[in-house]
């Protein structure tokens, strides 16, 4: 699943989340296929995001997985001795893996 | 003590005119330091400058603090979000305009770090999480003056980070004379008067034992600092993860399966201040806008 701005849904896209306003209201449940007048209707009520099925977009920041890892890799190569902090570069890598999988 | 720096701390002690802290800012801080002033009190004060009213609902209705509900006036903020959460706004809405106007990575690393301190102090139960985000905003509050003040210095400092592949406080003790950012920050904090529990953070991020009064605050800093580094969020100067202090991490007490929740939340946080801040940088996502 992804989180997409409002501006970028399309419709046939799929909502991997309910939509709820600021106080927290449902406005759309999960599950729920998008069409124009839906779109038009949560920016009105103004709704910024959504959560949507699959990947469909590919934002700026975003690159591949294992260049990713290796960025992350890099990033640690000072303090490759400590154990406390391999921990902390397992869990990102561990969450960064399963997220990818999810997507697929 | 060496030639430069004198001739920093001389020039810090003029950075008070600085249009940042604007006289309004400095009469509140005073105000915010007497045990008996009210809320009504000070929403007077802050209302009646309109430049900074607006920049306080900004700031409260961003994804920075990510409040779920539309705030419209000051003493509404006051009264939803207390006084000290207010106290921080008026601090942090003036030194976010100038990191803002500054280089956009160290602001993103800045507000990774701060996000990532508010998620820290939150998951640990600490008292004023919103003061603990605020000094993760400004924990490299140093780095900032250094680009805006010395900006010949500032490129020597990147340059020996490249050449010699060292941290960057490392380079920046070599050029400043044994100087590096969490002392000017602590120098400039001190000279604004701001609380110590921000000024504690700032000065001590990187040696958190340091720290008197508030080890705990202090702690989160240092640790959310390294996390947005492994993260790879923003651009703090040098690509590393620095080095951890082990009694930080002995009193944060988190293990795998703490960081296994905490990790989650800060994607989610992380994925909101990149939308927010590619709107800053004028790249925001309109109708028009495709990226597909």
């Amino acid at each position: 699943m992804q989180k997409i701005p409002l501006s970028l849904a399309r419709t046939d896209m799929k909502l991997a989340k309910e939509v709820a306003d600021q106080e927290g209201r449902v406005l759309c449940s999960s599950g729920v296929v998008l069409e124009r007048n839906l779109i038009e209707k949560l920016q009105r009520l103004g709704v910024k995001f959504v959560t949507v099925e699959g990947h469909p977009i590919q934002f700026p920041w975003e690159r591949p997985l294992a260049e990713d890892l290796k960025l992350l890799r890099a990033r640690f190569s000072k303090v490759k001795d400590d154990p406390r902090l391999q921990v902390l570069h397992e869990a990102i890598k561990s969450y960064w893996i399963t997220m990818r999988k999810e997507d697929e | 003590m060496s030639e430069i720096k004198i001739e920093i701390k001389k020039r810090l002690r003029n950075l008070q005119s600085l249009p940042t802290l604007p006289p309004v800012v400095s009469k509140l801080t005073k105000m915010f330091g007497n045990e008996n002033t009210t809320a009504p009190q000070l929403a007077k004060i802050i209302e009646r400058d309109q430049v900074l009213t607006s920049k306080v609902l900004k700031m409260v209705n961003s994804a920075f603090y990510g409040f779920p509900r539309r705030i419209s006036t000051v003493s509404n903020a006051i009264v939803l979000l207390g006084f000290n959460v207010i106290r921080t706004l008026v601090i942090t809405t003036s030194i976010f305009e100038m990191m803002q106007s500054g280089d956009l990575s160290l602001w993103e690393h800045s507000l990774g770090v701060a996000a990532a301190s508010g998620i820290l102090a939150q998951y640990l139960g600490l008292a004023n999480p919103e003061e603990v985000t605020t000094a993760g905003l400004l924990h490299d509050l140093g780095k900032v003056v250094i680009r805006s003040e010395f900006p010949s210095l500032s490129q020597e400092i990147s340059a020996l980070v490249k050449q010699k592949k060292i941290f960057i406080r490392e380079a920046e003790r070599e050029i400043l004379g044994g100087m590096d950012h969490s002392h000017i920050g602590q120098l400039l904090t001190n000279q604004w008067n701001l609380p110590e529990r921000l000024t504690e953070p700032i000065a001590h991020h990187h040696e958190p034992s340091k720290s008197k009064k508030f080890f705990q605050e202090t702690a989160v800093v240092h640790f959310a600092d390294i996390l947005i580094r492994a993260w790879g969020y923003g651009y703090s100067g040098d690509p590393w993860v620095p080095p951890l202090d082990e009694k930080a991490w002995e009193a944060l007490g988190l293990r795998f399966q703490d960081l296994e929740e905490i990790i989650p939340l800060l994607d989610e946080r992380i994925l909101d201040l990149r939308f927010f801040t590619q709107e800053i940088r004028g790249e925001g996502f309109g109708q028009n806008n495709t990226l597909h």
